[in-house]
């Protein structure tokens, strides 16, 4: 990244806005996804209540992001390295906000389960585990401009996919096992799905970072875990 | 973008970033190419090493700051500045397989090959006619009636023929801004050139004349090859198919017009181009 700042102060000073603008709304639906987490194996109802509850300033933040960007598009005829950021903050704010629409669902969904089955929470678990910390790692490289660190954030969604594949089998096997399980296992096979979008937004925003970053687009297919026979992870394109 | 881009990440010999691709695939001999050129303002060099090439029937667009070089450049590309003591070239310039920077090039032949269109209009003080009968003249001798035909042509061309029709006998010097900059453009191609250089050909007109202009420049490279010097980077980004960045008097990269508004290779060039630079 550039370390010169732009002449005219009043730009930079909008792009920083609207980095923190992002940097916002990521802290925000990080929270939203732990807390949705929680909610589901924890059955902690607070975070069940929090999560769909930091909504609105999420989305009210998305909104704003998109006026702000719109306006530098208009009034700077952004180039190059400001435009690839522009353009990938439209679309990161767009991911962000769906990554909390899904944490709201995933929280909401808690409320409802009853978990009296002895369904195992141990695969929601460590897939729960998984996607924060992807999450988290990609709000890092946006706010570090990491490349590398995106990278590897859209490399390891592949086992994002595996377990959840694996959780499709298991509350499968629940539900056939015993039909009581059946209600419970659709809501947690919801919340698992739910998980796996989040997890597919994510490798977006970690997408966007390394255009905006480098200028360069990731390959088209991703390394893809879980459906259909394993393919080989397509090849990074080189650093600069 | 496609993948290959990342491929083709050569450097040439020189530290030039860029391939200068041309875009449509089909490599077509460059109309002029310019090696290890040099250039002296008397004991000042004011282009170092440049080696770049024109493609043909494209507009190549150069940009950067005052005193860059720009201009400079293409003002060797029709020996413009052969008209001031003191100022040399050394390297090589090849057009249509003679190096033109040579001693023993006919000068008048050249610029009637490649003309140039200035920041400011240049009509002479004569009628709309004359201003385009006038070149013509210089190294052809057509019939009345072919000239007409000639002058009808090119004022087409420049979508200039509906305004001036009737009174192609009037002064040049009562048209407009935009409609001056459009005869000299005429007055140019009526020579039948193969290079049409233009320096900063918009920069006194207002947008509406400026926008005409930058839809005859599509126009034209159909026919043309095209050298646009420009301190518009909007301008470099709508009418060049690929642009070169120059600064203090090196060109630090050359590539489709695509690569260097979005991704360019060089910091200086970024630096630049997003308003960053001193």
């Amino acid at each position: 990244m550039t370390e010169a700042t732009h002449t005219v102060k009043s730009y930079e000073q909008e792009l920083e806005r609207l980095r923190g603008m992002m940097a916002r709304m990521g802290g925000l639906v990080e929270r939203q996804t732990a807390q949705a987490v929680k909610a589901v194996v924890d059955g902690d109802e607070e975070a069940a209540i929090e999560a769909p509850d930091l909504d609105p300033e999420v989305d009210e933040l998305e909104r704003e992001a998109e006026a702000l960007a719109i306006r530098i598009l208009a009034l700077r005829s952004p180039m190059a390295i400001d435009l690839r950021e522009i353009v990938a903050a439209l679309k990161i704010t767009g991911d962000l906000e769906r990554i909390g629409d899904y944490a709201a669902s995933i929280a909401r969904r808690a409320l409802k389960l009853d978990m009296d089955g002895g369904i195992s929470l141990i695969g929601l678990r460590s897939m729960g585990r998984l996607v924060q910390d992807n999450l988290r790692r990609a709000i890092d490289a946006l706010a570090t401009r990491d490349r590398d660190l995106a990278v590897a954030v859209w490399q390891s969604d592949t086992a994002v996919d595996e377990l959840y594949t694996a959780m499709f089998r298991e509350l499968m096997t629940y539900m056939m096992e015993d039909p009581r399980n059946i209600g419970s296992c659709i809501h947690l096979l919801f919340v698992a799905k739910n998980l796996e979008r989040i997890g597919d937004h994510t490798t977006n925003i970690a997408e966007r970072i390394y255009y905006a970053v480098t200028g360069e687009m990731l390959p088209a297919v991703r390394p893809r875990g879980g459906l259909g026979p394993q393919q080989t992870p397509p090849a990074i394109p080189d650093a600069r | 973008m496609s993948g290959t881009v990342v491929t083709e990440r050569a450097v040439s010999g020189n530290g030039v970033a860029g391939n200068g691709a041309s875009g449509n695939g089909v490599a077509e001999k460059p109309a002029i190419s310019v090696r290890n050129l040099d250039f002296f303002y008397g004991d000042h060099k004011a282009l170092r090493g440049i080696s770049m090439e024109f493609s043909t029937r494209k507009v190549t667009g150069m940009i950067g700051p005052s005193g860059c070089g720009k201009s400079t450049l293409l003002r060797v590309l029709n020996r413009m500045y052969d008209l001031y003591p003191g100022q040399r070239a050394t390297g090589e310039v090849i057009f249509d397989g003679r190096n033109i920077i040579a001693p023993g090039m006919d000068v008048n032949r050249l610029r009637a090959r490649v003309g140039m269109v200035f920041q400011k209009p240049t009509p002479f003080p004569m009628s709309i006619y004359d201003n385009i009968a006038f070149g013509v003249k210089l190294h052809e001798t057509p019939s009345r009636s072919e000239m007409d035909g000639r002058v009808e042509d090119v004022l087409r061309r420049v979508a200039l023929w509906g305004e001036v029709k009737d009174r192609l006998k009037a002064s040049a010097t009562a048209l407009s801004g935009g409609q001056q900059q459009r005869l000299c453009i005429a007055r140019t191609i009526a020579t039948r050139p193969e290079v049409v250089l233009l320096d900063e050909p918009t920069s006194a007109l207002d947008p509406v004349s400026t926008a005409r202009i930058e839809e005859l420049l599509d126009e034209l490279k159909k026919e043309f090859t095209i050298a646009i010097v420009t301190h518009n980077m909007q301008q470099a980004a709508r009418c060049a198919d690929q642009v070169a960045f120059f600064y203090l008097g090196e060109l630090v990269e050359m590539d489709s017009t695509d690569r260097i508004f979005t991704a360019p290779r060089e910091t200086r060039t970024q630096d630049y181009i997003t308003g960053r630079f001193g």
